[in-house]
């Protein structure tokens, strides 16, 4: 336990996490429909972050690191799954990957999956292994 | 292009090290525990608590007390008020004249577009919220929302969402016009809108999704709300009427706002990936107007119920006894909810659909009439020899009375073919629901705003600049909706951006009076509207404290409410706390009644 104590243990009424969480889904909901990699990939970590921080800071889970895993690996499946759902095999191609644009996006959504269930494993035995 | 992407990804990158960073700092993700009561809510207050909440922009930022979330949905919705009043005000100085006065017609129809889905999604709903927000908890005595997190998440995915809605207005002269904003109209009808290249259209879709996200997360937190935090001594045989019309218009996003946000889905994917389900050859450009009007029309009554609501609690206060047919009151807003989703298609009368189905929309749409009736005859029987005091909350109360009639009548007319197929796409329908969004839902949130201003701020806005707020929105409301009503006579079109017509057409020297008509009134409109922000931002800094805790007199009908209880219980705890000099100042002058107007 840190000497300080968190914004949201100080003050009964307040919490850091509703902001991101409406802004991580903004930016994810921008970045995938219209289609900017980086912006989608950023949005949906944001996201994912914070659902994962709200659940744990309301109780609902005891720590995050569980979200961050299930959520990360939701969004990897149905990316992976409208890919392969929609997007000729012949056609997943890294030259095909700028102009193809249902490519790139479930691209960004596997890849915000993955960087999620790594960050959630990574943290989660760096936790276990400290503790 | 690769270069930009690289930028773009290091800036990202940036920022989300930038946001752990900063959260990291202020939080302590280590000390969660979970919480006794179960997730939600506070849970017991933790050891370090000494204050509520912190102080400066970041309470605003990180507060999760319905109040502070209230105050924040008002001030949205007032700004929102604003930018779509300037837009109202832009369109109707360019009808002045046949040919337009001052701006290109494509600009126009962005004006019309964003003015549309500024007051309907970005100013309706949220201005709604701030007194549900606020006062429900009040009202049932709960000690907050259900979800109070899920409360600031609503509330927070709406500036992004009026962002992108006006995204457009402030791309379009950096990009020359490539990314301008939509001009689809607010109804977004498809193929119009699925054929229009502009990025500006995508960017208000995804504004649209997100206000429609935060409608329904708000909505399910109310129900649960009132369901499940009512005080002991509150039922639902004693549930104030304007907690009904929240619970009632809840129920009703909750069905209407997530198929308008599939149907924005769908259209995204259309104008992005290439699916076709309002294509021709896909599911057919009418699948649009059926899946739109189906939520639009319900839309409807989600903007007028807490407003009748809000009539219903008000107006007896002031009329010194106590709301005649409270039940039946009761029972026409869930019969209105009810029918609300069973009259979509009178909005498509001239589409060609079946002429039988056509009929049995038009009985339903004329049914919705009845209870909407038994409300009108219930304020004016309310009214009838009481002891009316004319406070500005009570004038627009009354105003809204008046307008409501006018907008309600005009609306029976329509709902009838005959008329409908001729009046359809005229002025005469934008001057029907005008009188409704304006005359009754703008006067209605105005009485609220009035009425509960002490409450809010302590203080009590000026009587006279009230006074001159009523008289000129309710003069220029009149006006302006009434030139309206008379160009949809003659036959002038909705949606145009001049009219020089051939005179074979329509009767030009009138349709000019009638659009200079509405134009001054609109300038009488804005008038009243700068008096009101400026009476309302100089008293909540300075204007006289309250003095008691029942400023509008009510005790001496017994009629309190649960919120001025509130009110003087706050008033009292802050008075043995040694609270601020204000309150005790206030009660040491003996809790006299403020000013009576």
């Amino acid at each position: 336990m840190s000497e300080e104590p968190g914004l949201s243990d100080q003050y009964p009424r307040a919490s850091p996490w509703p902001l991101f969480v409406a802004l991580g889904l903004t930016i994810s909901e921008i970045g995938v429909f219209i289609g900017i990699f980086a912006v989608a990939v950023f949005g949906l970590l944001l996201f994912g972050g914070s659902v994962a921080g709200i659940l744990t800071e309301s109780g609902y889970t005891t720590r995050p690191w569980p979200t961050l895993l299930a959520f990360g690996g939701l969004l990897a499946v149905a990316g992976l799954a409208v890919v392969v759902w929609q997007v000729p095999l012949d056609a997943v191609t890294l030259e095909n990957f700028g102009q193809n644009g249902l490519l790139a996006r479930g691209v960004a959504v596997v890849a915000s999956g993955i960087i999620l269930v790594l960050a959630g494993a990574v943290a989660s035995v760096v936790e276990q292994t400290s503790a | 292009m690769a270069g930009e992407q690289l930028v773009l990804t290091g800036l990202m990158a940036v920022l989300l090290v930038v946001i752990v960073g900063s959260l990291a700092r202020i939080e302590d993700w280590r000390s969660y525990t979970p919480l006794v009561s179960g997730g939600g809510g506070y849970g017991e207050a933790p050891g370090h608590a000494h204050r509520e909440k912190p102080g400066g922009v970041v309470r605003w930022l990180t507060t999760v007390d319905h109040k502070d979330i209230g105050i924040l949905y008002g001030v949205y919705g007032v700004i929102a008020f604003a930018v779509g009043g300037i837009m109202a005000f832009l369109i109707r100085v360019q009808l002045t004249i046949p040919s337009g006065a001052i701006v290109g017609n494509n600009f126009y129809n962005s004006l019309l577009t964003s003015h549309g889905i500024t007051m309907l999604f970005l100013f309706g709903t949220p201005i709604i919220a701030a007194f549900a927000n606020y006062f429900v908890p009040l009202l049932i005595g709960a000690d907050d929302m259900a979800f109070p997190r899920i409360n600031a998440i609503a509330f927070w995915l709406l500036p992004p969402a009026a962002l992108l809605i006006w995204a457009g207005f402030f791309t379009a002269p950096l990009t020359g016009n490539d990314i301008a904003p939509a001009q689809t109209a607010w109804t977004m009808y498809t193929p119009l809108s699925a054929e229009q290249v502009n990025p500006g259209v995508d960017l208000m879709l995804l504004g649209l999704h997100l206000s429609g996200v935060a409608a329904t997360m708000g909505a399910i937190n109310f129900i649960a709300t009132i369901f499940t935090e009512r005080g002991d001594d509150v039922n639902w045989a004693n549930l104030d009427i304007f907690s009904w019309t929240i619970l009632t218009q809840s129920g009703l996003i909750l069905f209407a706002f997530p198929l308008l946000g599939s149907a924005m889905i769908m259209l995204l994917l259309d104008r992005n990936i290439g699916t076709t389900f309002f294509a021709v050859e896909g599911g057919g450009t009418m699948l649009w107007q059926h899946l739109f009007w189906f939520f639009g029309h319900p839309e409807v009554y989600i903007l007028v119920l807490p407003p009748m609501g809000l009539i219903s609690y008000i107006l007896p206060k002031f009329c010194g006894r106590k709301l005649f047919g409270f039940k039946f009151i009761v029972y026409s807003t869930l019969a209105i909810g009810v029918l609300s989703f069973g009259v979509w298609a009178h909005h498509m009368f001239s589409t060609g659909m079946d002429p039988r189905l056509r009929a049995s929309f038009m009985a339903v749409s004329l049914a919705i009439a009845i209870p909407s009736a038994v409300k009108t005859f219930n304020w004016i029987t309310t009214m009838w020899n009481g002891r009316l005091r004319l406070t500005t909350p009570m004038l627009f109360c009354i105003g809204f009375v008046s307008n409501f009639i006018l907008g309600g009548v005009t609306g029976v007319f329509l709902a009838s073919i005959p008329v409908d197929l001729v009046l359809h796409d005229t002025y005469y329908v934008v001057g029907h629901f005008h009188y409704i969004v304006m005359g009754a839902i703008g006067f209605a949130v105005f009485a609220g705003i009035y009425y509960w201003f002490p409450i809010i701020t302590g203080r009590m806005y000026q009587r006279t600049l009230g006074k001159a707020h009523f008289w000129l929105s309710m003069i220029g409301t009149n006006i302006t909706f009434f030139a309206m009503l008379a160009l949809g006579y003659l036959g002038m079109p909705r949606r145009y951006a001049g009219y020089e017509f051939d005179a074979a057409i329509a009767p030009l020297a009138q349709v000019t009076n009638f659009h200079q008509i509405a134009s001054i009134g609109a300038f009488i409109l804005l008038v009243g509207q700068l008096i009101f922000v400026w009476n309302i931002v100089t008293s909540w800094l300075e204007g006289r404290h309250v003095e008691g805790h029942d400023p509008w007199n009510l005790e001496r009908d017994d009629m309190l409410g649960n919120e001025f209880t509130w009110f003087k219980q706050k008033r009292e705890t802050a008075l043995a706390d040694g609270g601020e000099d204000e309150e005790e100042s206030a009660l040491a002058d003996g809790g006299q009644t403020a000013e009576q107007q």
